[in-house]
């Protein structure tokens, strides 16, 4: 899969979890950019995103996300 | 040693000029001889304990980084945490536990004296315990590097500005300043006492104003009218708020007199519309500790709940954040109650955005101010109150009654204290305000000097008129 295409997918699962059409994210962005984005909405987006893909992202791996950008390389990896 | 007592004026004064007189390579000793100093005079056992904690985490942070396999290396981590939290424990909730056992097994008919207690009480161990504990994760996590030099690391831990009570300092924030050689800056040092100043005049002004007398009124619950006890409840906010920050305020600013900068731990709380925003606000290096080394891990795991999963980790996280203040039932129901508050706004957040569009944003905003002031000044009088009994006696006695005059709502203060602390109640939250929208000591700092210095000796010379001198404590220091 292409970043880019995780990206849009993202954008649809943030918008309906934080209830904001005006989310549009890049690899550089990180909680502190989205309106919402918090630690009390961080792990409904994460499942969000496991149930979407049908993956499982390790522990470890959830508490060392620092932007987006790591959370799609992340997918990528997986769906590889 | 307390911040407002002459012996430590003479040790940060020789210290701080020590500290830039010597070559860059002298430094960090002096700081860590001061610190040692300031420790020490407490008790000297003190000083043993922290060297030795200090100590053991360094090498056993070494001890993580070198193991290879994640079977072995997760071993060493469990066990490095197990140490610490059970030497926590040992010192700290001992006779709490004792307590307990004795009640448990007085329910099968076993007299059991309660015979564990705890020695003594390490000043700031809740504190140093906690960045050994935080900076252990780091390295297992592999967001920190063992820290290799262990004159750094003890100062780290035992810095003298922040050993009491705190800020808590993650190592990826202090360690890295810990590298670099400090030139005297004037500016930076000049804005690390005006930062020493406010906090003083928080404290003497505001705190130990108030102090003595809700203290009267909490010694005794039983004594006090419902009216006393209802506005002794809507102070202790205040006292505690303008005690602790002040106390962070001169912890700040002295840290940055010797270049050091350490991180904030309030950021206006009494602003916040929810008591989830609230705890973003107030005890900050505390409760983003809870939030990264506890809340996340345990809310990560239980993400399959859903809901009910974040709800699980916040009444955890929130009951061990109340635990941490000390041993007791009441600091339970204090972290429970932000726990359980916390999850409700998080499950009524559609609600509650659909009701501010309804009745307006700004009374809805004000509405949410007030509600989350008063819902946290509830909560602190199971934080505040010696006992359950006098926590229930006062909860179910607060009213408007009085029991001779209005003159009781003085609280025992003279009509000057009222309007000395009426007034820099008053002007604290105008300076946060302002302090929010531009940095008023540094816009001071560019000023002509007569003006400077004016507002420099009016200041002071206010604090000597109307401060309450000659107590030392802070109330964080019994953490």
């Amino acid at each position: 899969m292409e970043i880019e295409e995780i990206l849009r997918e993202l954008d649809t699962i943030f918008r309906d979890i934080l209830k904001n059409e005006n989310i549009t994210l890049t690899p550089e962005t990180t909680a502190k950019d989205v309106e919402g984005w918090d630690s009390l909405t961080n792990m409904r987006l994460i499942t969000a995103i496991e149930k979407h893909y049908n993956i499982r992202f390790g522990l470890r791996e959830i508490l060392k996300f620092k932007h987006v950008g790591d959370l799609c390389a992340s997918i990528q990896a997986k769906k590889k | 040693m307390m911040f407002l007592s002459l012996p430590f004026v003479i040790l940060f004064t020789c210290c701080l000029i020590l500290y830039y007189t010597v070559k860059g390579n002298y430094q960090k000793p002096i700081l860590l001889l001061a610190s040692c100093i300031f420790i020490g005079y407490f008790n000297i056992a003190y000083l043993l304990i922290a060297v030795l904690i200090a100590a053991i985490t360094f090498y056993w942070g070494r001890w993580i980084g070198m193991q290879e396999q994640e079977n072995k290396r997760r071993r060493v981590f469990i066990g490095g945490i197990a140490f610490l939290v059970l030497f926590l424990v040992a010192f700290k909730y001992l006779n709490f536990i004792g307590e307990n056992i004795a009640v448990l097994l007085g329910w099968f008919g076993v007299d059991w004296k309660g015979a564990i207690t705890s020695i003594f009480f390490p000043l700031g161990i809740s504190f140093y315990t906690f960045q050994a504990i935080g900076y252990l994760i780091d390295v297992y996590w592999e967001e920190e590097e063992p820290e290799h030099s262990l004159p750094d690391f003890m100062l780290y831990m035992l810095f003298f500005m922040k050993f009491l009570s705190g800020p808590i300092e993650r190592a990826f924030d202090m360690l890295p300043q810990l590298k670099i050689e400090k030139r005297f800056d004037y500016d930076t040092v000049t804005y690390g006492l005006k930062l020493m100043l406010i906090g003083l005049m928080k404290k003497v002004l505001i705190a130990d104003r108030l102090a003595p007398h809700l203290d009267s009124i909490f010694t005794s619950v039983q004594d006090a009218s419902g009216a006393q006890l209802l506005l002794a409840g809507l102070l202790y906010p205040i006292e505690l708020y303008a005690d602790f920050s002040g106390y962070t305020d001169m912890a700040i600013g002295g840290a940055m007199m010797f270049g050091y900068r350490l991180s904030p731990n309030f950021n206006r709380p009494f602003v916040a519309k929810t008591i989830t925003d609230f705890w973003r606000r107030w005890h900050m290096s505390l409760s983003f500790w809870v939030r990264d080394y506890l809340y996340q891990p345990i809310a990560a795991s239980k993400r399959y709940w859903g809901q009910w999963g974040i709800i699980y980790a916040l009444v955890v996280t929130f009951v061990l954040l109340g635990v941490w203040h000390g041993s007791g039932w009441n600091y339970v129901i204090y972290g429970l109650i932000q726990g359980l508050i916390i999850s409700y706004e998080m499950i009524t957040v559609a609600y509650r955005n659909k009701v501010a569009t309804d009745v307006g944003k700004h009374v809805f905003g004000v509405y949410s101010i007030l509600r989350t002031y008063l819902l946290f000044a509830f909560s602190l009088l199971f934080f505040r109150l010696p006992s359950l009994s006098d926590t229930g006696y006062m909860i179910s006695h607060l009213s408007f009654n009085l029991h001779t005059s209005i003159k009781e709502l003085r609280l025992g203060m003279t009509d000057q204290e009222c309007i000395i602390v009426g007034v820099a109640v008053v002007l604290l939250f105008l300076y946060e305000y302002f302090m929010s929208k531009r940095d008023l000591l540094q816009a001071l700092s560019r000023r002509h000097g007569i003006i400077r210095w004016s507002v420099y000796y009016l200041f002071v010379l206010l604090m000597f008129l109307f401060g309450q001198f000659g107590s030392e404590d802070f109330i964080y220091l019994q953490f």
